[in-house]
């Protein structure tokens, strides 16, 4: 049984890993505390239904073509929100509302259009293989693979690539990547779609296991976040190591106490690190925590 | 005509809600996602005091705020240590705890199923408080009387230094003030009146349940500061009467009730989104959120 639940914990620790590591790469760069990127993990789902089960295309196509919108959507946000915001010069407080407030126009925009009900993607049971006495879905399977080597081959492009370290300046100092002459919103672009990227493809795979409603996204944005801080603000490895945590520890609390307490044991968790270790596992000591 | 008492009553609960939540976000530049887990806490409250321990008011009224008070405070300790995002997210975090707790601890707060048949309570065991109109008094009363006391609490040494803290923390600490002090005393002084909001609410519709009191509501509140205004006991008075006057407004204009609900969080997404381009202070605030 227990190997069972960490298997399952895996699995889910490697969502949480992708989706966490595409609010950092937001949120690590740019400091937005971009909540609308709730949405995006949710809008995803639904353009795979449109595509899918509306226009009857390929489960691929309609994958891409979803990502395509879903990236289309956060770059929306960031240029008629979240650009001219900053270049009014808000401070991040009105940033942080007016996400919130963009998070919840689009989960009732969708909720308008497609009803308020979950909605089902593959009305099929999934397959399964066993190894030994551990039980693994094809789904699973094809979760955790697809997840694993974004996340990993995205944390080499991170290292080596001219946009890696152009990514990683802009984390260290917004600022000064302005004074050598790198256009920050020309970058930010980039990010807000690569972020989005990785919030459909965790939604889409997510969706295609268990369905979906309106209100998948901030719970699942919740968990991110969580799995953020206690990895570590500051370092892109930081959300993965975060999420696979959260994700064992949940499949654990599930186990002991019950799923309707999975809330509050991520959040206790999180209120724990905010009072001991603020920084996180792998974050160094800041002073303006 | 029973209709726009009941419009009233419910502006004075959001008047009460708005005002002290003002305190933390206005005043002392605490981004708070955490209001409606006091206003529910505020609410189950009152019911123990009135239907386990049969209280009269005035005392459920009391307890309710020191039992807030006190649940606030233990919260406000870890949270207050904490600023900008991590701030904002603790009180979400406490948010979601509260309410699973309310919401899955079922052999106390009965949970889902919710606990009907609140009684109205007696006003120093003799008048009792029931019908729309002693209802209306009640709320009336409770509520010009919290805005009298935030009025005087903002314009007292202890409010301008919270302004200070809001305005310049490090120049506070500098003239020697403590200021995770004042931020707590701000937190609980805001919490325990969201108690008496609990307690109106509870007993003025008869039945709670834990879903009256989710994030939903939290961003609610905080809506209805935010368009109203903040910094001044003004600004959150008119986003109470805002929030609670423009669906019962949309209900006139007559759209299907399946998407009702959904079109007017959509018109309070773009006026708020709308505010924070334009005008960050609100409707009649005067602070700006930094």
């Amino acid at each position: 049984m227990f190997w069972q639940l960490l298997t399952n914990g895996i699995v889910m620790g490697s969502i949480y890993a992708l989706v966490a590591l595409g609010f950092a790469v937001v949120y690590n760069t740019t400091k937005i505390f971009h909540i609308a990127y709730a949405v995006l993990y949710m809008f995803a789902s639904y353009m795979i239904l449109s595509f899918y089960r509306s226009l009857g295309l390929p489960l691929l196509l309609a994958f891409l073509l979803a990502i395509i919108c879903t990236i289309i959507l956060s770059v929306l946000i960031e240029l008629l929100i979240y650009r001219p915001l900053t270049q009014k010069g808000s401070s991040l407080n009105i940033i942080l509302i007016s996400s919130l407030w963009v998070m919840i126009v689009v989960v009732n925009l969708v909720a308008m259009f497609y009803g308020n009900e979950t909605k089902i993607l593959n009305p099929n049971i999934s397959k399964s293989i066993s190894l030994g006495s551990i039980i693994l879905t094809y789904t699973q399977l094809a979760q955790f693979i697809i997840s694993f080597l974004l996340v990993v081959s995205f944390l080499i492009f991170l290292k080596y690539s001219a946009f890696g370290i152009k990514t990683r300046a802009m984390r260290d100092d917004d600022e000064l990547c302005t004074v050598f002459a790198l256009d920050i919103f020309k970058m930010r672009i980039f990010l807000f779609s690569l972020s989005a990227f990785f919030a459909a493809v965790g939604g889409g795979l997510i969706a295609y296991d268990v369905g979906m409603d309106p209100y998948v996204g901030l719970p699942m944005f919740l968990n991110a976040v969580v799995a953020l801080i206690i990895g570590g603000i500051g370092r892109f490895e930081a959300p993965v190591l975060g999420g696979f945590m959260i994700g064992i520890l949940q499949s654990i609390a599930v186990w002991t106490f019950s799923s309707r307490w999975q809330d509050a044991v991520t959040f206790s968790l999180l209120i724990l690190f905010l009072l001991v270790r603020p920084q996180g596992i792998l974050g160094e000591k800041q002073r303006a925590v | 005509m029973n209709y726009i008492l009941h419009i009233i009553i419910m502006i004075n609960i959001y008047i009460i809600l708005t005002v002290s939540t003002n305190l933390l976000v206005g005043m002392t530049n605490l981004l708070s996602l955490g209001q409606a887990a006091f206003y529910g806490i505020g609410a189950y409250l009152a019911v123990w005091a009135l239907m386990v321990l049969h209280f009269p008011l005035i005392p459920a009224i009391l307890l309710v705020m020191a039992g807030t008070a006190l649940i606030s405070l233990l919260i406000a300790y870890p949270t207050l240590r904490l600023r900008g995002d991590y701030f904002v997210l603790a009180t979400l975090g406490f948010q979601l705890i509260i309410f699973t707790v309310l919401y899955n601890w079922v052999s106390v707060t009965r949970g889902p199923y919710g606990i009907p048949g609140i009684p109205s309570p007696e006003l120093l065991g003799i008048v009792p408080i029931s019908g729309l109109i002693p209802y209306l008094i009640f709320s009336l009363v409770m509520s010009l009387l919290t805005i009298l006391i935030f009025y005087k609490l903002i314009h007292s040494p202890f409010g301008r230094v919270l302004k200070g803290i809001r305005d310049d923390e490090i120049a506070v600490l500098s003239l020697g003030r403590n200021d995770t002090a004042f931020k707590i005393w701000a937190f609980v002084i805001s919490s325990a009146f969201i108690g008496i909001a609990g307690i109106i609410y509870a007993t003025y519709v008869s039945y709670i349940d834990p879903t009256s009191f989710n994030l939903d509501e939290a961003i609610f509140i905080l809506a209805a500061v935010l368009i109203g205004g903040t910094g001044n006991i003004r600004g959150p008075v008119v986003g109470a009467i805002f929030v609670v006057i423009l669906p019962e407004l949309l209900r006139f204009v007559g759209f299907p009730d399946a998407i009702a609900a959904n079109l007017r969080q959509i018109i309070y997404g773009f006026s708020l989104i709308g505010f924070m381009f334009y005008r960050p202070q609100g409707l009649a605030g005067e602070y700006e959120l930094k």
